[in-house]
């Protein structure tokens, strides 16, 4: 364990100051070109050396034949060679005085015995320059706020919180399109790949430091580090939470054993167990695994499991009660002294049992400001799910009811979404209580896109909200078991 | 440890249920008394001090699923039941029959399995589920890696599906939590400090009507490449 984040093999791969890349040239079809080009894509401002053979320039960079004949020795190389040659090449680094690289090449360990062969020329020749190195056979790493995208898509999502590391290949660049989706992103993600030297572990203990990471996700198909994981999550989740999406490895099955336990032991129920004697929140799906990180980087954390829910729907609300009862929530009545301070707000067709449920409210703000106010000060309130719309057309029909230009009232109807969202998005990131959102409109609606690019946690559909908001009480539980 | 090391030169693949339960004493899990008994008069003279109703199986270390083998009667309430599942048992096993072991019948309406086995990346892992004959087609078990303290072993009964089993009960007591946490706490102790036992099974046990619990049944698996 390293105290300082500077003591982290990944930090001068995350944070390099200067690059050199083997394998970018100017044939666009290489992946090392790819690679290239994403890193100047997203506007990394620090020296980038490409190491070529023949080519005099890389991209309209000065191309240099040997590692050797650089004008520094640079934080990171990043290698993208085929695999005989991986080894020499490392070795030529490591003469050279580089300190880190990223192997992204594959051909190693996983396919077999000459492939590991090679995997241990390559760790030996890091190991005689004691140089730490990522993969091989992944796809790199990116620091969005260091403008560092060394994997080989464009990352054009804005800089997140969701720290991030893979046990599968090209899943994270995967991501990041669909983080984009909700004004969501990583803060740094890493491939691990065959884990030759620097392996999940040891991204759990970077990305615990990272000051731009607020909470942690992994890919995980098989922890080789058993143990070390378990402590260094135990001491990690509890300051930094931690969701996990694992699918079966090929270590599944086939336990040969004369016991019932053996029998019974499959790995999915072992990791479940891991998982939760780690402090460790499991995911079942992708959508799930970053939903749950969304809610846990922008909203407070639960006292309990009690949820109270309002819409001016019946469908959503009723739809919403049904999730969170399969999801460990429970649905208290509001006190006597909520009801006084709703009557005001309600009109006779609403309710008051929970879901509350207004129909109709005559003002937006009462709905998405003033009631919510309300049912959070609610002793009975552990976290607030609302249901959220407000279609274009309807606000466009009050602007033109103003009696101004058909132009006129589309800047209004404008504003006023954009001003309600962005009152909103305040409102749910003070709250001292969770406060998310759900909705069947996605970011095509103005409103939810507002609300995401607030940083406002709106969930697609109540089952996801009230999944998310069971994590969240997990969280809390597992936090409060580790400390005991 | 005696027991193991002895076993081990015999080039035994498990321990007898006796010595397992010897084995699991010492590390302060309950077990049934009982005694072994390798003739049909020792046998009725262990029923004798122990008290009726008792149970009457078959031991040796290489029977390892007694009840699929026929050699386990249970609730026999007198002297002559004794004899005859004597002869059942020593007749069913011919050539094979070692011993017999008398033991309490131990009555409890819910069966828990306890288990430990050794996972490849981990180490020792330790298993609670619901137990029983049906173990296997209920499949509700937990898991934790060893060591862990008892604040993980509560977590794991939390995490069955069946937890409601450790309640009150149809008349029975609240299952002692303090007990079962310090059962598994224990069966991790067993993986970390002894090398060569591979597997272990705890099933069933059984949940009394006052709420403690008893290891009933319990299967050692030891190692087999420590006998080569």
């Amino acid at each position: 364990m390293t105290d300082r984040i500077e003591d982290s093999p990944l930090y001068r791969i995350a944070n390099p100051r200067s690059i050199a890349i083997f394998g970018a040239s100017n044939k666009f079809t290489a992946m090392g070109t790819g690679i290239l080009s994403s890193i100047k894509q997203m506007g990394y401002d620090g020296a980038i050396y490409p190491v070529h053979p023949r080519e005099e320039t890389v991209q309209g960079h000065k191309a240099y034949s040997s590692v050797l004949d650089l004008p520094e020795a640079p934080d990171l190389a990043i290698i993208v060679l085929p695999t005989p040659v991986v080894p020499e090449v490392m070795e030529a680094c490591g003469q050279k005085g580089i300190g880190h690289a990223i192997v992204v090449s594959g051909g190693f360990r996983e396919v077999g015995d000459g492939g590991a062969a090679l995997e241990k020329q390559l760790n030996e020749a890091a190991a005689r320059h004691n140089m730490r190195f990522l993969g091989p056979n992944c796809i790199g790493a990116v620091n969005t706020h260091f403008k560092l995208n060394a994997t080989f898509l464009p990352c054009e999502h804005p800089p997140g919180f969701i720290g991030m590391a893979s046990q599968s290949g090209s899943f994270i660049t995967q991501m990041f399109d669909y983080l984009g989706r909700y004004n969501l992103g990583f803060s740094s993600g890493f491939s691990v790949g065959n884990e030759a030297s620097i392996d999940i572990v040891d991204c759990l203990e970077y990305l615990a430091k990272c000051p731009d990471t607020r909470v942690i996700a992994l890919y995980i198909e098989s922890i080789r580090r058993g143990r070390d994981f378990i402590d260094a999550a135990r001491r990690i989740a509890p300051q930094k939470p931690i969701v996990a999406y694992y699918v079966g490895g090929t270590e599944a099955g086939g336990r040969a054993g004369l016991s019932h336990t053996g029998a019974l032991a499959g790995a999915d129920r072992v990791y479940d167990g891991v998982f939760r004697q780690s402090g460790v929140i499991r995911a079942h799906s992708i959508e799930e695994m970053f939903d749950i990180c969304w809610c846990l980087g922008t909203t407070a954390l639960p006292r309990g499991n009690r949820v109270v829910i309002q819409t001016h729907s019946g469908g959503p609300g009723a739809v919403a009660a049904d999730a969170c009862a399969r999801n460990g929530l429970e649905l208290p009545s509001i006190e006597a002294q909520t009801r006084e301070k709703l009557a005001e707000y309600i009109p006779s067709t609403g309710s008051m049992n929970n879901p509350v449920d207004l129909t109709f409210t005559k003002r937006n703000l009462d709905y998405f400001v003033d009631i919510p106010d309300v049912l959070l000060q609610d002793n009975n309130t552990d976290a607030l799910m609302v249901y959220m719309m407000m279609p274009r057309r309807m606000v466009l029909m009050v602007a033109e009811t103003m009696s101004v230009s058909m132009e006129e009232a589309k800047t209004i109807a404008a504003q006023f979404i954009s001003d309600q969202s962005r009152q909103l998005a305040d409102a749910m990131r003070n709250a001292k209580k969770p406060w998310i959102g759900y909705s069947y409109y996605s970011s095509e609606s103005d409103f939810i896109r507002k609300l995401y690019e607030a940083g406002a946690p709106v969930l697609p559909g109540p089952n996801r909200a009230a999944r998310a908001l069971g994590a969240l009480h997990e969280y809390v539980q597992l936090c409060e078991k580790i400390s005991t | 440890m005696e027991i193991i090391d002895q076993a081990l030169a015999a080039g035994r693949r498990a321990l007898s249920e006796y010595d397992a339960k010897r084995l699991l004493a010492d590390y302060g899990i309950a077990v049934t008394r009982e005694q072994l008994a390798a003739d049909r008069s020792a046998a009725v003279e262990a029923a004798r001090q122990i008290g009726f109703p008792v149970v009457v199986k078959g031991s040796g270390a290489e029977l390892m699923h007694k009840t699929e083998s026929g050699v386990v009667f249970v609730n026999i309430a007198d002297e002559q039941g004794v004899a005859e599942a004597f002869d059942a048992i020593s007749s069913k096993l011919g050539a094979g029959f070692e011993a017999v072991l008398v033991q309490e019948m131990v009555s409890g309406k819910r069966e828990l399995v306890l288990g430990l086995h050794r996972e490849p990346q981990f180490g020792p892992c330790v298993m609670l589920g619901i137990g029983g004959v049906l173990t296997e087609v209920i499949n509700d078990t937990a898991f934790r890696i060893a060591p862990f303290g008892e604040a993980e072993a509560r977590d794991m009964a939390a995490e069955l599906r069946a937890k409601k089993v450790f309640d009150a009960f149809r008349g029975e007591a609240a299952a002692d939590m303090d007990q079962l946490a310090k059962n598994l706490c224990a069966l991790g102790r067993i993986g970390l400090e002894q090398e060569n036992i591979a597997e272990i099974d705890i099933n069933p046990l059984i949940i009394t009507p006052e709420g403690r619990l008893k290891a009933v049944d319990a299967l050692v698996v030891l190692k087999e490449s420590s006998h080569d």
